[in-house]
């Protein structure tokens, strides 16, 4: 267990109260149980999407693709639902395993045609929207099964649904990254994939993986999308990529690979939706929000890279005149 | 030799990186109009000279003279300013700029409003290519010619520079033998026009042939001065040797007669030519050769990493046939690789993490991985190389280089591999650690385990084999006996290229 929470939970859980702290500070209403609650289903779309592209930056790549990808996805299922008739129980598993498809076809692309996923992703980022607009002329379809909805806005003992999403996706992911084979395979590619390769690990497979996660991860966020509106739409999910990367970002995954801890991805997606929600609250207008956003990225990539600074900086604040200051690559030995 | 001033003077140059001192109160006088070899075994601190010479570096203390004034050679730029022209092993050409276009980075002739004047940059091209005899248009794109024709692109650079002196690092190692008479008669006129020329080089039957005086550096200091040592490959190889093999190396015997693996013509495009040997149970294999020998391709064709094209493999009398690494390692190969850091270790794992890498397989079952047995395992070897304990909560990157050899070595004795290829397994760590990677030899073969050892050090590839395989272009000329091998021998055989081999590799 002590993998799991380590260190590298504290700085995100720590970034998450202090925001949510300032935020309480400037309304009484944050603290509001109706309000945590919507929070809650504010975060949850985001917060399993990022899973997906927590993963995949694990591994040293990029996932542009996730936010085309749900409006796709929502159009796909809305046209079996709407206009063919397939039953929700039918379509559910099938928007399952479309995403898992598409990622696999993006991963295949990627590692074995050795083609960066910066750009692979971006192409899919592109051609998906596009794909998404030739479902029904272009049009969003409403009102797609009345036993949709409930997938999002269901209870159970009195907590939302997405709750519970959250947890078991989460455990899940957890469980993968820390207990099994591939999770240790993800984070040697990122790692070091010369050295992957040399140590018998089939590195492009693993990347291939990657995607096939992050695609079926998308399409579970692509159905609460739709039972959330009861509707498909290709106009759904934009720049819903930047948030779930933002939201990686923010946990502390190293854009490097092979660095970071999947739960902090959901503190990180916790606290963006928490400073949105703040200047929600505040009033403030929608067009700050993304302003705010971006210097919380920014914020937390600097945090990372100027992480021996700050660390220097903090010990020397402690410890006046230490006789050596270590360098970088301190060799302790 | 005249009795000129010389034209450059290197003073007292020292220069220490963390745990060695590169260079020890260095001294070399350049005179004009002479070609001067500087020699040394790998690691004796040439290229630790060159970059200070050249300004990639600082020198800890030392003057450095031109015409009897101080100068300090803050940067590259610099080198360039005061007349030093470096031609580096790997060439500083942009292969996607024409000829012209190289010949005159970074100071193209400019017409008013700093735009370049593409007339005199042609011409003045032109010019220098003609001086120096290159029949190469300048508009030629550079990638497009051949390492040879390239290697003079570099020269014409010097020339256009109009450098004082002119430092060549290792200038024929990609070179076949028309393009180094060429090179040589192009250093001749250098030589005859006043430039002082240093000279790098392993070949030392060529450095016989072209240079005036040569400077000889062992274990960072110079052990013969100008003028002190004749010019002779024998003189030069006892000179670099030198009496003093005196270091320890522990080595056990523990040869035995069963053959564990077989290699049988091998060839791959990587360069791999017909190589052939048997390993034997217990038995350390040494393969000997300069840089670029293709001692790494041997290794990596063994390990499945480069396709073979022709050859079989053999290990324990069965055949086999290694389309990737896994198949390798789950036939009892290993592989440590010569650069730990980009090929060895993953730095965003503790020791436990790199250790298990290459056995994850038998660690898990239904794909879940087994950490308590990880952590004990780990803990052992920890305990058992004396590998640092902060191994165990802290990520590799803040081990000593020795620590980290160990954890890569380690991984191996994790998987319990029989056939393990050692390549340069004690590059830049110190002596102790080096002594512990000697140990760790002889304890695996002791269990019966057979080591293929690659090692540009010739007194520890002596040593600590029990037969050396000589590799020169990518094929092993000779086996023999380690004990039949003197160091001299080993220097000259892996130095000096048989005329015959030499054409026929290149025509």
């Amino acid at each position: 267990m002590k993998r799991i929470f380590d260190a590298q939970l504290i700085g995100p859980f720590a970034a998450m109260s202090i925001v949510a702290m300032v935020v309480a500070l400037t309304t009484d209403r944050f603290l509001n149980p109706a309000n945590l609650s919507n929070l809650f289903l504010q975060v949850s779309i985001v917060a399993l999407i990022a899973i997906g592209s927590t993963i995949v930056i694990f591994s040293a790549g990029i996932d542009l693709s996730s936010g085309s990808m749900v409006a796709l996805l929502t159009m796909i299922l809305a046209q079996m639902l709407k206009f063919m008739n397939i039953p929700l129980v039918l379509a559910v598993p099938l928007i399952l395993v479309s995403g898992g498809v598409l990622g696999l076809f993006i991963g295949l692309i990627t590692a074995y045609g050795r083609i960066p996923s910066f750009i692979t992703t971006l192409a899919g980022l592109i051609a998906f929207r596009g794909l998404a607009l030739t479902f029904n002329n272009g049009s969003p379809i409403f009102s797609l099964d009345p036993a949709l909805e409930p997938i999002f806005y269901g209870k159970l003992l009195g907590i939302p649904l997405p709750f519970f999403y959250l947890i078991f996706f989460y455990a899940l992911a957890a469980f993968m990254m820390n207990f099994t084979k591939l999770g240790r395979e993800i984070y040697a590619v990122g790692g070091n994939p010369a050295a992957a390769v040399l140590t018998g690990i089939n590195v492009r497979k693993v990347q291939a993986t990657t995607f096939i996660i992050a695609g079926f991860m998308t399409a579970v966020g692509a159905i609460l999308m739709s039972a959330r509106l009861n509707s498909g739409s290709p106009n759904y999910g934009q720049t819903l990529e930047l948030q779930a990367i933002a939201a990686a970002v923010v946990g502390g995954a190293s854009l490097a690979g092979g660095r970071g801890n999947i739960l902090s991805t959901l503190m990180g997606a916790m606290t963006i939706v928490i400073v949105q929600n703040g200047l929600n609250l505040n009033a403030a207008p929608s067009s700050i929000q993304n302003v705010v956003l971006g210097l919380i990225i920014l914020m937390a990539v600097a945090i990372d890279m100027w992480r021996v600074e700050i660390s220097a900086l903090i010990s020397g604040a402690f410890k006046v005149s230490s006789p050596t200051r270590s360098s970088k690559n301190s060799k302790g030995d | 030799m005249t009795t000129a001033a010389p034209l450059w003077e290197f003073v007292d140059i020292s220069k220490a990186y963390p745990g060695v001192l590169a260079n020890d109160k260095v001294n070399i006088r350049l005179m004009p109009g002479s070609i001067h070899g500087l020699l040394g075994e790998n690691g004796c601190g040439k290229s630790t000279l060159i970059k200070t010479l050249s300004g990639v570096q600082q020198p800890d203390s030392g003057k450095i003279l031109k015409n009897n004034i101080p100068v300090t050679i803050s940067d590259p730029q610099a080198a360039r300013d005061l007349g030093i022209a470096t031609v580096f092993q790997e060439f500083s050409i942009v292969p996607t700029l024409s000829v012209a276009e190289n010949i005159f980075l970074g100071k193209m002739p400019c017409s008013r409003f700093r735009i370049i004047d593409w007339g005199s940059v042609r011409a003045n091209a032109l010019r220098v290519l003609s001086e120096i005899d290159v029949n190469i248009s300048p508009e030629t794109i550079t990638g497009t010619l051949s390492v040879g024709e390239q290697q003079l692109v570099e020269i014409a650079k010097a020339i256009a520079m109009e450098a004082s002196m002119v430092i060549l690092d290792e200038p024929t190692a990609a070179l076949g033998e028309t393009e180094i008479e060429r090179l040589h008669h192009l250093l001749r006129n250098m030589r005859n026009r006043g430039t002082a020329i240093l000279y790098v080089s392993h070949r030392l039957d060529e450095v016989e042939r072209i240079v005036d005086e040569v400077t000889i550096l062992r274990n960072g200091r110079v052990v013969s001065a100008s003028g002190e040592t004749e010019i002779n490959v024998s003189k030069i190889v006892s000179a670099m040797v030198g009496e003093d093999i005196g270091e320890h190396y522990p080595k056990e015997k523990h040869v035995t007669a069963d053959v564990v693996l077989e290699a049988e013509g091998l060839r791959t495009r990587s360069g791999v030519n017909n190589v052939t040997f048997t390993l034997h149970r217990g038995e350390v294999l040494g393969l000997g050769g300069v840089l670029g020998s293709g001692r790494t391709e041997i290794a990596r064709a063994l390990f499945g990493c480069d396709e073979l094209t022709a050859g079989q493999i053999t290990v324990k009398g069965k055949p086999v046939v290694f389309r990737r690494e896994i198949d390798s390692i789950r036939a009892g190969l290993a592989f440590v690789p010569e650069n730990r850091k980009f090929d060895g270790l993953f730095f965003n794992f503790r020791a436990s993490g790199n250790i298990t890498a290459a056995s994850l397989n038998a660690l898990s079952r239904f794909g879940i991985m087994n950490l308590w047995t990880e952590e004990q395992a780990t803990y052992g070897l920890i305990r058992d190389l004396d590998i640092s304990s902060q191994a165990e909560e802290k990520t590799v990157n803040f081990l000593s280089g020795g620590n980290q050899q160990k954890i890569v070595i380690a991984r191996w004795l994790f998987s319990d591999s029989d056939i393990l290829i050692l390549d340069e397994p004690t590059q830049g760590i110190d002596i102790g650690a080096k002594i512990a990677v000697y140990n760790l030899i002889n304890k695996l073969t002791r269990a019966g385990k057979a080591i293929i050892l690659i090692s540009s050090d010739h007194d520890e590839l002596l040593a600590m084999s029990d037969r050396i395989a000589v590799v020169q272009h990518g094929t092993v000329v000779r086996t023999v006996d380690a004990a039949e091998l003197t160091h001299s021998d080993l220097v000259r055989a892996s130095t000096i290229i048989p005329r015959s081999k030499y054409e026929e590799e290149f025509v």
